[in-house]
């Protein structure tokens, strides 16, 4: 096993790469939470009687088209088997992954019912903070960092929590909490199962599994499980099957809620990958910022309020920007570098995936380019990509356009700035790492 | 030497998986989150 490991004594990454991922990385965590934030919007245009569950199943099913289509296109379904056969243990770890987060999403559902989104959003976006402890307990994140960044990144997430707290609050709705405790544990449990999500996402990554192959083992957990807890909850499978008749005419905007949560879940994914989940998180984690600015803008929320409440949504989105600034700033060093490679070297141990295959994942090369050339589609991810374009076109044709109040200018702006984020992650990932 | 086979494989990564700490940290949580889930609901 030993002649699978490289001396440790080597260089991990050199300087120049390793400071080209870091801002990779970043880059990602911005653009992650922009899109992460405009996945919201869809779901306000949704506004008839289906049930929680099964709104947030119909985004699952939204979510596993996009999670099967946009790797097909982008690298091709060869690149996902070439990812399965080095590290096979890790589809275990990307089914885990998405059977918390399904529970963790349903428990929202839950916690916002009973406490308000007011109390439940910050509790639950936590997460970031049980990812960093995650992250530093397992995977030698912020070992060797110095005490500059550790301030940086633990101050900066407080700073957003704090952040996110005032956002919350301002854009509460008059609710009558009901069952406060209940609610308040449903949200915390939320937190901590979105915290504990991360575990396999770092696990894969260190490991050098593709992002875009991880999410597609993960999509099968989050939407078996999503069934499942959907058909426990609406009392069998008939009565959630006359719930999705009903509802025809909306589903096209709750599907197109959950592909443009894929966007910014793919880039989440590249963002722990290039600068760990102890940074990558928390910058994602701006969504909240996004998912007020959509609902501000564009859906008329909070018109007519007093003046304290745009002071405390500017407070906190200033908070929220200034820890993310924080958490941005706080480069990796080479020696933090160097114990991600202990880290990353270990799980190669233990399961005895190639060291060569390790590497080229730290270094954002794809090991498999090196072998087999240039990437090329086949039937299969054409077949995969027909097949969603057709549910989406169809389903567009059969919805109906809500009528809901919009401000159209807003919506340009807003997607202007979607599509300004988009390009330049996509760019800045296929010039640096070719989607690695 | 020889190659294990198919079975044997998988059969190693499994045992391996299993006796990997990191892999029941998140089972702990998820199996907590549903017991949350059941009695919220």
């Amino acid at each position: 096993m030993d002649q699978l490991i490289p001396s440790q004594q080597s260089p991990a990454v050199n300087p120049n790469r390793l400071r080209q991922l870091q801002a990779l990385g970043i880059l990602c965590g911005f653009g992650a939470g922009a899109w992460l934030g405009a996945a919201e919007a869809p779901t306000k245009l949704v506004n008839v009687g289906i049930s929680p569950v099964v709104v947030s199943l119909l985004m699952v099913a939204g979510v596993f088209l996009a999670r099967w289509s946009v790797p097909a296109l982008v690298r091709g379904t060869g690149q996902i088997g070439w990812d399965f056969r080095q590290a096979p243990h890790l589809v275990v770890w990307g089914v885990l992954a998405g059977c918390l987060w399904a529970v963790a999403n349903t428990l929202t559902i839950f916690a916002i019912r009973d406490v308000g989104l007011s109390i439940a959003f910050p509790l639950w976006n936590m997460n970031s903070l049980i990812g960093i402890f995650w992250g530093v307990t397992l995977f030698n994140e912020l070992r060797n960092a110095g005490a500059r960044r550790w301030l940086s990144v633990l101050g900066g997430a407080l700073l957003m929590f704090l952040g996110a707290c005032l956002l919350a609050y301002a854009s509460a709705a008059q609710t009558t909490p009901e069952h406060a405790l209940r609610g308040i544990v449903a949200a915390l449990a939320a937190g901590v199962l979105w915290g504990t999500m991360y575990v396999p996402y770092r696990k894969a990554y260190l490991t050098g599994m593709n992002p875009l192959s991880f999410v597609a083992f993960f999509t099968i957990g989050e939407l078996v499980t999503m069934i499942i807890l959907a058909v426990s909850y609406g009392g069998g499978a008939s009565p959630l099957l006359r719930e999705l008749v009903m509802a025809k005419e909306v589903l096209f905007w709750l599907l197109l809620g959950g592909f443009v949560w894929v966007i910014g879940d793919v880039f989440q994914q590249y963002a722990a990958k290039y600068v760990g989940i102890s940074r990558g998180i928390p910058l994602s984690n701006t969504n909240q910022l996004w998912g007020l600015a959509w609902g501000i803008l564009v859906f008329g929320e909070l018109r007519g309020r007093g003046l304290s409440l745009y002071a405390q949504v500017i407070g906190g989105s200033l908070l929220m920007a200034a820890g993310a600034g924080a958490i941005a700033f706080s480069s990796v060093t080479g020696k933090e570098h160097g114990s991600w490679h202990e880290a990353a070297h270990r799980e190669g141990r233990r399961y005895g995936v190639s060291a060569e295959y390790v590497q080229a994942g730290l270094a954002g090369e794809d090991s498999n380019r090196k072998i087999a050339g240039a990437n090329s589609r086949s039937w299969l991810d054409w077949s995969i990509v027909a097949i969603a374009t057709a549910v989406f076109v169809g389903l567009a044709a059969v919805s109906r356009i809500p009528d809901i109040a919009v401000n159209w200018a807003a919506v340009a702006l807003l997607s202007a700035i979607l599509a300004a984020f988009l390009i330049a992650c996509g760019a800045a990932l296929w010039k640096a790492t070719r989607f690695s | 030497m020889r190659e294990p086979s198919v079975s044997g494989r998988w059969q190693s990564l499994t045992l391996t998986v299993l006796r990997d700490v990191h892999f029941w940290i998140p089972v702990a949580v998820l199996l907590g989150g549903l017991a949350v889930l059941r009695w919220i609901s």
